[in-house]
């Protein structure tokens, strides 16, 4: 990203004191939302979203496997994150590690749960088909396409669209007699299952410049800001995560307000995301 | 219109659809005749040995575009002018372009040219006006004119002998940018007119339209106070923050959002046009950041149709 003058810096800033930014948003406004499904065929599920000039594709491939001894009842999910040298040059070779990583983690966190993947925001357990056996991995990969700010929310929204257009093809195991023997798999390519998103979250970031906070920060006011606190909040208004970037400490009051402020703000942006959903699968 | 990523309903699009075709049938024969494709015959007369330029190629006999563009004809050259492409300058052009780097006794610009622009110190008038030679002390203070990543305008003065790009700023109305926004276009979307600085009276903001498509969208500066201005702020940075009046915030997000609209249809940017959407937006009671929504981007392009409709038929009506 271009540096920006300090003229420029002062009326990002007053913008925001002023509240209406540099494209006439409120503080508290997201910019345009886009979406689309199925655009990997080979993927099981997939999406590209749009949020202004921020853009995403992620998707899910689902694999048969074996669930781990510990939780046997539980299936598999890992979210990777790559960014493209196309959205920015810094990203070429080694320079988009770093920030793919802190997706990655923060991604990790809002949605997979703790390490027994209770709390998960896809339910595990609805992942097995035979218990101790067989069971999906699902693997949740998010490509940053074009990077204007944001990148966390828009990630989570991409995640939370490929996994509605997910279908896991119906699978028929013939158990044999002894045990201990590999289970035959028959995995039918016509029947498909979609699972239950509902309580996917959403993850909103308030970035706090100057006083005031955003939401949706471009990559202009990003560079403004003095620290961002991303809450990922679920359809019933629950906290399900909570990172904070930025070396500016915050007082834990402003923290509670902007949980509530992210809370309120979350539901409005799930009704959006789920009316796109609608509209792009009745484009399909 | 690569660049349009809308969710359109569908009404909006056939409207959408319906404002682009008759935009495009209201375009002169002769001009969409030039506008070519990879792999367009470019229709030349073989008798008179043309001379092949950027962006043809020979293919069995026929002369074949390799770019998109516009065909392009000067005398026996036939040559492609590619409408996305960089910057291409010429002497006299107004520019706005963004600082990257001091070097000595020069200031390298970003200017979307496929190199950087140089504005030499001896090319630009001093804070204090006087005329003389730069000494080793201005050289030193050059920053305290124009820091890394200021954004300013400058003239384009030509190509030196090694083929680097000259600029100059001799006028008062050249220099440091601030208290705006800076937005980028492509750069056929500006025209080179007799004026590139608008000072908008009724919205108290200005705007430069810059030759290479970088556009500045800003509170009014009177030239005279500009240095005066600077130590203002200077003294009151510390203190409460003097920020841009609302008003005037929300005549540059308009105008803002107006040139983003046009740029994103693909319309060329002029003064008046820009102006013309903004109050139209303003009289319809669209919000600011309404405007990047589809349906203002559906009724400029009707309105646009419109206009140009109404101007080819005044244009006929007068033969």
């Amino acid at each position: 990203m271009v540096g920006l003058s300090e003229g420029e810096k002062h009326f990002i800033r007053g913008g925001i004191a002023q509240d209406i930014r540099t494209d006439g948003r409120r503080r508290l406004q997201f910019r345009a939302l886009s979406v689309e499904t199925g655009v990997i065929p080979q993927a099981n599920g997939s999406a590209r979203v749009r949020l202004g000039a921020t853009e995403i594709i992620a998707s899910v491939k689902a694999e048969l496997g074996k669930p781990s001894i510990l939780h046997p009842d539980k299936g598999k999910v890992s979210i990777f994150v790559d960014c493209s040298p196309t959205a920015e040059p810094t990203f070429e070779g080694r320079g988009s590690e770093e920030l793919s990583a802190e997706l990655s983690v923060a991604l990790q966190r809002c949605l997979l749960g703790g390490k027994s993947g209770a709390g998960a925001a896809i339910d595990l357990s609805s992942l097995i088909v035979v218990e101790g056996k067989v069971c999906w991995d699902l693997y949740i990969d998010g490509l940053v396409v074009s990077s204007d700010g944001n990148l966390l929310d828009a990630l989570a929204t991409a995640i939370k669209v490929a996994l509605s257009d997910t279908g896991l093809p119906k699978v028929n195991v013939s158990l044999s007699a002894a045990s201990d023997e590999e289970p035959e798999v028959d995995v039918s390519d016509e029947e498909f299952l979609q699972f239950d998103t509902s309580s996917v979250p959403v993850i909103i970031t308030l970035t706090k410049v100057g006083r005031h906070y955003i939401v949706d920060a471009t990559s202009e006011e990003e560079s403004q800001m003095s620290s961002a606190v991303s809450v990922s909040v679920n359809r019933n208004g629950q906290i399900c995560g909570l990172t904070k970037r930025g070396g500016a400490g915050l007082d834990p009051s402003v923290i509670f307000d902007m949980i509530s402020v992210a809370r309120h703000a979350s539901q409005q942006f799930i009704a959006l995301v789920d009316s796109q959903i609608a509209a792009a699968e009745a484009d399909e | 219109m690569r660049d349009l990523h809308l969710s359109l309903n569908q009404t909006q699009r056939v409207r959408l659809e319906a404002a682009l075709h008759e935009l495009q049938s209201l375009t002169p024969a002769a001009a969409s005749a030039a506008a070519v494709t990879v792999a367009d015959t470019i229709p030349v007369n073989q008798e008179d040995n043309i001379l092949k330029g950027h962006g043809t190629s020979d293919q069995d006999g026929e002369v074949v575009a390799t770019l998109c563009g516009v065909v392009e004809r000067v005398n026996k050259l036939v040559y492609v002018r590619t409408l996305r492409a960089r910057y291409k300058p010429e002497v006299g052009d107004i520019i706005v372009g963004r600082v990257i780097e001091i070097a000595p006794k020069r200031w390298r610009l970003e200017i979307n040219f496929s190199q950087d622009a140089v504005l030499m110190l001896s090319s630009m008038n001093l804070p204090d006006g006087i005329q003389r030679r730069r000494t080793a002390v201005d050289e030193l203070n050059m920053r305290s004119i124009f820091e890394e990543n200021d954004v300013i305008c400058a003239e384009v003065r030509g190509f030196q002998h090694d083929g680097s790009l000259h600029l100059q700023a001799r006028s008062e109305k050249y220099g440091k940018l601030e208290r705006g926004q800076l937005l980028t276009v492509p750069p056929y979307l500006v025209k080179r007119k007799k004026q590139h600085f608008h000072h908008l009276a009724q919205y108290d903001v200005d705007l430069i339209l810059g030759c290479n498509g970088f556009i500045w969208v800003g509170e009014h500066v009177v030239v005279d106070e500009k240095v005066k201005a600077t130590e203002d702020q200077q003294k009151s940075s510390d203190e409460a923050e003097n920020f841009t009046p609302l008003e005037t915030r929300k005549h540059i997000c308009r105008l803002a959002n107006a040139v983003r609209v046009l740029s994103a249809l693909g319309f060329t940017l002029t003064v008046e046009l820009i102006i013309e959407t903004a109050e139209a937006s303003a009289s319809s009671n669209v919000e600011v950041n309404d405007m990047l929504g589809a349906e203002f981007y559906v009724q400029t392009a009707e309105r646009e149709a419109k206009r140009r409709a109404d101007l080819l038929r005044k244009k006929n009506g007068a033969r």
